[in-house]
């Protein structure tokens, strides 16, 4: 799942679903509980919910398929 | 039916509250404009391409780049010229210093090393054409300046539908998302200015095709050109496919904010650029030869790599800082936790799947669109550009003209537009469904169909017959989708709207690639394989005409 949201810092205030430009987040603002994580697929992994939330409760779990491609630099020469 | 929640008028209605939207709220507001509403899909803090910052501002200032005549000449030239009206290019050159001064004075921080410096997407030894800049706090800033004179937000309120009457613009529909049952909100607006953005989720996502969120530029941006198109709005530039390029499997923009050299495994330089890392110039093959990434493949020399190796502690310190200005914090993040170190890493990158990304809705010089009182700007714009100074600038002029139209305009009677009662029973019919196919299935068979018969170059090739089946089969799977598809809340009803939306998008740009019959950057007919000269000069245009699709070519606007 994208963002994980840490319960025991997350402080129900419902900003990172608010700002969330994917929707991903269920919050129900009159039950004031952790939200959900509802739509994880649509996530873009922007990292906006990790910088508005004010308590630090999230982290992005950036998917495996996404792995960052990379060799060594100094493997980057003639083969003899 | 879904039913009304709320109903508004104003003197100017703002569709996305992206950079172009924002300062087109701005702009009206100081050019006198009574009621200004955006009406936003998400939040515009962090909402659009621009939503974690930007860090390269093309502008020009003669100091730096000499007669304004050379830097227009040197962008026309450009792979990001090519579909550009020159005219426009030079009016938003023209007064781009101005926008950077404005934004300064704002508090977006337009000289993070202390003075005015342009860096990166330059050739070595010519003029760089772009100011680096630290756009982390420009939504924030952009929304404070508009809510500071007036301008009301409403967020999580995607507008699904554009009216016009008598000939103009007269409203729009849109939804509300902030409760899990949908409503509609109608509003009647004298002037009306889209800026939804550039469209992704059209094709089959290039890195992962399970993912169609991985994508270079905001995945929310999908389809607002539609809106345009469904009122006789006129398209341009529809069939020249734009595609970014940068990371592997990781998509984002940003190449620019990279110093390193693109490299062959065997350590050459893929392109005869660079040689070793810059903060000035970066490695320009990337932008100039943005297939190189997949070609290198094709032709079995690859794969490339951006490498970094080389720079110095200093150099990469700035790339580092400059990697947060453009808002890249997941990436960095992602890199610090994998130990994926820039000094000693080098990272493969790829060229995404095709976008509309500064191709889309025609304007004029004043930012209008062929719809009298429907404005446009930003990467939804089919003729002026994209990035970050033409949204700033159209969506500046676009709310200058707004404003001034809107004093001599009387509201027109929306109850009285059969389209309004239509469109709402339509989109209603999805949430009254119990059974059938979701937006998610109905993106996928939008991707599939746009992929094998919409393809771009360099791999892949057009033809008359494979566009003429591609139109039928999209028509076929857009027909399913109108009797059958279901969205059971108001967030999977957005999604469908995209959906619904992007399979418009993906007819016009059918109905344009069949009548550009030659082949043009990624535009490849193999049934017309050479560029004519004498279309070079000319946009072609596709608009939808008493329910049929027209085209037709003009000359460019010099
Ligand atoms: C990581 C990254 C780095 C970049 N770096 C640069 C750079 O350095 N320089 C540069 O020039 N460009 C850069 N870009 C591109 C730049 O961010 C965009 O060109 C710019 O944001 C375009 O502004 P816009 O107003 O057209 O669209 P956006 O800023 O994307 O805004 C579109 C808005 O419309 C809203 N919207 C969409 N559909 C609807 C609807 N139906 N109803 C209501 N609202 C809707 C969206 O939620 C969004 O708020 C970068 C992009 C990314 C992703
Ligand atoms: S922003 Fe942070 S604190 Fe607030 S609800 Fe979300 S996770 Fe919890
Ligand atoms: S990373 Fe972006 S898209 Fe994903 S949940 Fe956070 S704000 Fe939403």
């Amino acid at each position: 799942m994208p963002p994980v949201i840490d319960p025991a810092l997350c402080k129900k205030c419902g900003r990172c679903a608010d700002i969330c430009n994917s929707h991903i987040f269920y919050f129900n603002r009159d039950a004031r509980e952790v939200p959900v994580v509802r739509y994880p697929e649509e996530c873009w992994h922007c990292d906006c919910c990790v910088l508005e939330c004010p308590a630090k409760a999230i982290t992005l779990r950036i998917p495996l398929p996404f792995t960052m491609l990379h060799v060594p630099s100094n493997t980057l020469k003639p083969r003899s | 039916m879904i039913p009304i929640s709320a109903r508004y008028d104003c003197d100017f209605a703002i569709v996305g509250g992206g950079i172009g939207g924002l300062m087109a709220g701005i702009a009206a507001k100081d050019a006198g404009a009574e009621r200004v509403i955006i009406f936003e899909k998400c939040h515009p803090l962090r909402s659009g391409s621009g939503a974690m910052g930007n860090d390269h501002f093309r502008c020009w200032l003669e100091e730096e780049h000499g007669p304004l005549e050379d830097l227009v000449r040197q962008t026309l030239a450009s792979p990001i010229g090519q579909v550009r009206d020159p005219l426009l290019l030079r009016q938003s050159l023209e007064k781009s210093f101005d926008i950077v001064k404005m934004w300064d004075e704002w508090g977006i921080e337009m000289r993070p090393t202390g003075k005015y410096e342009f860096m990166g997407h330059a050739f070595p030894g010519k003029p760089r054409p772009t100011l680096k800049y630290n756009g982390t706090k420009q939504k924030k800033v952009l929304t404070d300046q508009a809510k500071k004179r007036g301008v009301e937000i409403l967020n999580h309120h995607p507008v699904l539908e554009l009216f016009k009457q008598e000939g103009r613009i007269a409203g729009l529909l849109a939804l509300d998302m902030t409760k899990e049952e949908p409503s509609f909100v109608l509003v009647r607006s004298k002037t009306v200015l889209l800026s939804t953005g550039h469209t992704s989720r059209l094709y089959i996502t290039g890195p992962t095709p399970a993912y169609m969120f991985n994508t270079s530029h905001c995945p929310n941006n999908a389809g607002g050109q539609a809106l345009g198109w469904r009122i006789g709005a006129k398209l341009v530039n529809m069939e020249i496919p734009y595609r970014h390029a940068g990371p592997k499997f990781f998509a984002r923009s940003g190449k620019g904010t990279w110093i390193g050299v693109y490299r062959y495994p065997d350590g050459r330089p893929i392109g005869p650029f660079a040689t070793k890392p810059d903060i000035y110039y970066g490695d320009i093959t990337g932008d100039v030869w943005n297939t190189a990434f997949s070609d290198v493949l094709r032709d079995g020399s690859g794969p490339a790599y951006q490498d970094c190796s080389g720079a110095t502690p200093e150099q990469l310190a700035f790339q580092r800082k400059a990697f947060f200005s453009e808002g890249l914090s997941a990436m960095v993040n992602y890199m610090d936790d994998k130990k994926l170190d820039p000094a000693e890493n080098a990272f493969e990158f790829m060229p995404y799947e095709p976008t509309l990304h500064g191709r889309g809705i025609e304007i004029n010089e004043r930012a209008e669109t062929s719809v009298p009182g429907l404005f446009a700007a930003g990467d939804m714009v089919g003729n002026g550009g994209a990035g970050i100074h033409p949204a700033a600038y159209f969506g500046m002029i676009g709310g200058q003209n707004a404003a001034a139209d809107a004093r001599n305009l009387d509201f027109l009677p929306l109850e009285e537009n059969e389209q309004v009662q239509e469109r709402m029973a339509f989109y209603s019919s999805f949430a009254e469904r119990k059974v059938g196919p979701d937006w998610r299935e109905a993106n996928f068979a939008l991707q599939q169909i746009m992929s094998d018969y919409a393809p771009a170059g360099p791999e892949r090739v057009r033809t008359e017959n494979i566009l003429n089946a591609g139109i039928a089969y999209l028509e076929q799977m857009r027909q399913e989708m109108f009797e059958t598809a279901i969205a059971p809340n108001s967030h999977t009803l957005m999604r469908l709207a995209e959906v619904i939306d992007l399979s418009d998008c993906g007819l016009a740009i059918m109905h344009a690639a069949k009548a550009r019959q030659e082949s043009r950057a990624y535009h490849r007919r193999a049934d017309f394989r050479f560029t004519n000269p004498l279309l070079a000069e000319k946009q072609l245009n596709v608009f939808l005409e008493n329910g049929e699709v027209k085209t037709e070519y003009r000359n460019k606007w010099k």
